[in-house]
């Protein structure tokens, strides 16, 4: 049990930010299938060192998120369906 | 004069009478108070990702227009009277509004998406799909592991 090897940074693939990659591609809170790839199964929204965005990117993608949960387009949670 | 749109819910079991006055409505007090419609475009009925005042659906519907700040709080004030808007959301999209720019832009670009055919149907019950199917796994728990197998 002790055995157990401590794998340290094993995966150490470069991370990209898909908007800076594709430049049309664009962040819009009325586009909830792509804002849908970065929230998790419970409305979460997923981290930059998960999805690889880059900081400003992840900035514009928060807000998007934040007003398509206002307009109900996206879930504040995954629960209390009717 | 700024530029703003306006996206809202309406009741989707409304008669298309009452849709139709309702959209005339909106687009007056837009008229009335000094603002221009630039674009109203419904987006169809879709599924809602909670329920607002128990309803499952909503009729979506974006406008576009250029007003001043008193317009949007005149026009806000409306929507939350009128029972028959479930919800909407106003952003300010350009702090200034120019009537060329925009004109160039409707002839260049064809009008907005509105929600794919697809996507209705495919909303199925909310975590029932997986989601995160598009994020490499591989990251999933690059500082989290750790720490879980300290505690063996």
């Amino acid at each position: 049990m002790m055995t157990v090897r401590r794998k340290r940074r094993t995966f150490a693939r470069r991370k990209i930010c898909r908007f800076c990659v594709d430049s049309d591609l664009r962040i819009d809170y009325k586009d909830a299938k792509t804002l849908r790839y970065f929230v998790t199964e419970r409305g979460k929204i997923v981290p930059r060192r998960i999805s690889g965005n880059c900081a400003k990117h992840q900035r514009e993608l928060t807000l998007a998120i934040k007003r398509a949960r206002q307009i109900a387009l996206l879930p504040y949670t995954a629960t209390h369906m009717l | 004069m700024r530029k703003y749109e306006t996206f809202f819910i309406i009741d989707p079991d409304l008669p298309d009478e009452t849709n139709a006055a309702l959209d005339n409505k909106v687009q007056s007090i837009v008229a009335s108070n000094g603002g221009e419609v630039l674009t109203y475009v419904p987006w169809g009925k879709r599924k809602l990702a909670y329920a607002i005042r128990k309803r499952t659906r909503g009729l979506y519907v974006l406008m576009e227009y250029a007003g001043g700040s008193q317009l949007v709080a005149e026009l806000e004030r409306n929507l939350r009277i009128d029972e028959r808007i479930l919800k909407f959301i106003t952003v300010m999209l350009a702090e200034r509004f120019d009537p060329e720019r925009e004109r160039e832009r409707s002839a260049a670009q064809p009008a907005v998406v509105p929600f794919s055919e697809d996507e209705e149907s495919a909303r199925t019950p909310l975590g029932a799909e997986d989601e995160e199917e598009g994020m490499p796994e591989n990251f999933e728990v690059e500082g989290l592991k750790d720490e879980d197998e300290e505690e063996d």
